[in-house]
């Protein structure tokens, strides 16, 4: 073993290596802030992975892609824990990506000589903004749809260039078949790739210009200006003094790092199997019903837009992302006192807290305002095609005017039917048979109902039982059992053709 | 985080070495930890269809009532059996021979010949099955071929009788080999 090894040694130099990645020393007094950027490398590698075989039971089209999702949660040995690992990945990649962020931003270290590695940085934080919002379509179902439908929206609010890149992220006018593949191709081909170029490139700058030390060690006797001549030389010896006094990567950083991952990594394993990924209804672009909702660190943009009076949503809409694009982009070179701390850089700590105070602010509003659960979650499983035909006729015949439906799109009332009842809990209440024959001719019920029979030929006796087995899935949101206090009318006599 | 300084000036080595080896350990094993978690349900996923169970048993009605079975008579029966083919759900039809000397005891044959999988029919003797494609002949009550290139006999399927109706395990077989091998 060691002859082999040293032979490969003399040829390619392992150990020059070894000594310029493992032994390389390490600043002193590094904080636990600073493994906040390998965890997310880790996450990285765990969504990699994870996602390499999520691919090998999943199909981009429409047809397939909610019953490949179905299968890999129900057959496949240990899929519903891929894949919610998969999904929490993802969050912790936004989260950690925006705590890493926040300790660069807060300990000044986008400054001399990192400016490059910030712009590096701020680009990866959108590569996993996008992976995220196409991967948020890939299980086609009504959550997935929706916000997809929103997302694309907001771009096509864009001034002039809004039509075309509507087109262009959807493959064509409509949400569909040409999404589903495009976005596939986007969140497995190209998004990868560049994530995983740039991430080498900020690494391989990480390792040539070695991390950042505490704020105290460049503050002291500093030129006021990074852009002072003087500056560079007095970086380079304050620098390697600290790193003087300092650690070899391997092993007396790196275990942090290690141990840190280890954490992060076990939450995702604990939330895959305790809460998962969930999987709502297929997508179904005829439920207007349906209220569409982002990922929750889209959020704060999200309820900002709900804010905004109408005239001013597309500059919010379009010009708020971006001028937070251009503000990360500028930092490091509108900023270049030499000033690292944050107790130093009073205007930058507030802006911070204004921006993190206002996301926290407006994600709690977003999740107050969470619309009561979805018709097909209050039985628990997706409608049925019977179902979601009687659905399809309830809306068509207008029922919803005078009946209303919790969940439901409140259609405008009308007002000489106060006594039509509520349907929220119907199917807690009344059999089926009971309410087919009711829909069919409530006059029996009652003779002074002021509802009209639906029976024939208004409806065919088929139609009446799609709309009964609807209404049997309205039972309110208490998960209480149904109680049936039906009450016939007595047997009527078969009535006279005209 | 530092160690406290060493007492000899000769290294700060001694002291240290024991600090470095715990260090080490804990990273090792931390990397063993990260590997298990994501390693077991990522490998599970990856080798689960080479776990799956064998198919379960798949038992088809092929017939309402046996009374109404003709006797010494064999009848085709055609259906539409749903086959899963991982996420994606395809109808295949089927047919299957029934076929009774007595109105108790039934052999049910696959309606593929085991030549090439040709829809065999009943000859005009009514003793015999006849293939179109390529002209095998089988006897009706024991499935034995009597002419032609079918390298095996029919392929009889398990039945069972109960309250009268007739079940039938469907399953087929590898074609053109004289072994019986599952397909």
């Amino acid at each position: 073993m060691n002859a082999i090894g040293r032979w490969i040694d003399e040829r390619i130099d392992i150990t020059g290596v070894r000594r310029s990645l493992l032994d390389r020393k390490m600043p002193g007094g590094l904080t636990w802030w600073h493994t906040l950027g390998s965890a997310t490398l880790t996450v990285f590698v765990v969504q990699v992975v994870t996602g390499i075989v999520l691919g090998m039971y999943y199909s981009p089209s429409p047809d397939h892609a909610y019953d490949s999702i179905r299968y890999l949660e129900r057959t496949v040995v240990s899929g519903a824990t891929l894949r919610g690992i998969h999904h929490w990945g993802a969050s912790a990649m936004v989260v950690l990506v925006a705590a890493h962020m926040i300790r660069v931003f807060s300990m000044g270290a986008y400054k001399y000589p990192r400016e490059i590695n910030w712009l590096l940085g701020v680009v990866l934080l959108f590569i996993v903004l996008g992976f995220s919002f196409t991967g948020y379509l890939l299980p086609w179902d009504q959550k997935a749809y929706w916000a997809t439908q929103v997302g694309t929206n907001i771009a096509g609010t864009t001034p002039i260039i809004g039509p075309a890149m509507v087109k262009m992220l959807r493959g064509g006018t409509q949400l569909g078949a040409a999404t589903l593949a495009r976005f596939f191709a986007l969140h497995v081909l190209l998004l990868p790739m560049l994530l995983v170029i740039i991430v080498l490139l900020h690494l391989t700058l990480v390792i040539r210009q070695g991390i950042a030390p505490r704020t105290k060690v460049l503050e002291a006797a500093a030129p006021s200006r990074t852009t002072d001549p003087a500056y560079p030389g007095y970086y380079r010896s304050q620098y390697s003094r600290s790193k003087g006094s300092g650690v070899p990567f391997w092993p007396n950083i790196i275990y942090k790092d290690v141990a840190v991952g280890v954490v992060v990594v076990a939450i995702l394993v604990v939330l895959a199997r305790t809460v998962g990924a969930g999987l709502e209804p297929p997508a179904d672009p005829s439920d207007t019903s349906y209220v569409p909702r982002p990922e929750w660190y889209f959020l704060p943009f999200f309820q900002l837009l709900k804010l905004v009076p109408g005239t001013w949503e597309s500059a919010i809409a379009v010009g708020l992302p971006t001028a937070m694009v251009v503000a990360l982009l500028l930092l490091p070179f509108f900023d270049r006192r030499s000033v690292r701390s944050l107790v130093h850089r009073p205007a930058a700590a507030i802006s911070m807290s204004v921006v993190l105070a206002g996301s926290g602010l407006l994600i709690g509003a977003a999740v107050r305002e969470e619309p009561k659960t979805a018709i097909a979650a209050q039985i628990g499983r997706p409608l049925t095609s019977a179902e979601r035909a009687g659905k399809a006729i309830f809306r068509r015949q207008q029922c919803g005017s005078c009946h209303a439906v919790a969940g439901e799109k409140p259609v405008e009332k009308k007002e000489d039917t106060p006594d039509a009842p509520e349907l929220t809990e119907v199917g807690l209440k009344h059999s089926g048979a009971w309410m087919h024959s009711y829909i069919e001719d409530p006059a029996r019920f009652h003779a002074d109902s002021k509802m009209p029979a639906f029976g024939p030929p208004t409806l065919t006796h088929q139609e009446i039982e799609e709309v009964t087995r609807y209404l049997m899935t309205l039972r309110g949101t208490t998960g209480a059992k149904p109680e049936f206090r039906d009450t016939f009318p007595e047997p009527v006599k078969p009535r006279d053709k005209p | 985080m530092d160690a406290p300084a060493p007492a000899a000036p000769v290294s700060g080595i001694a002291p240290k070495l024991p600090r470095r080896g715990f260090m080490q350990v804990i990273s090792g094993a931390g990397a063993a930890v990260l590997a298990t978690l994501v390693g077991v349900p990522v490998i599970g996923a990856f080798i689960s269809p080479a776990l799956e169970k064998k198919k379960p048993e798949n038992w088809i009605k092929v017939a309402d009532d046996t009374a109404l079975l003709d006797i010494g008579v064999p009848i085709r029966v055609d259906l539409v059996q749903t086959q899963d083919d991982a996420w994606v759900e395809s109808r295949a039809l089927i047919s299957v021979w029934l076929y009774t000397e007595d109105g108790d005891v039934f052999k049910a044959y696959n309606g593929k010949c085991t030549h090439l999988g040709c829809g065999y029919t009943l000859a005009a003797d009514k003793k015999t099955f006849a293939c179109p494609c390529h002209r095998g002949q089988f006897d009706i009550k024991t499935g034995a071929v009597l002419a032609g290139p079918p390298p095996r006999p029919l392929d009889e399927l398990k039945v069972q009788v109960k309250d009268a109706v007739v079940y039938v395990q469907y399953r087929d077989f590898r074609l053109g080999i004289p072994e019986r091998i599952e397909a």
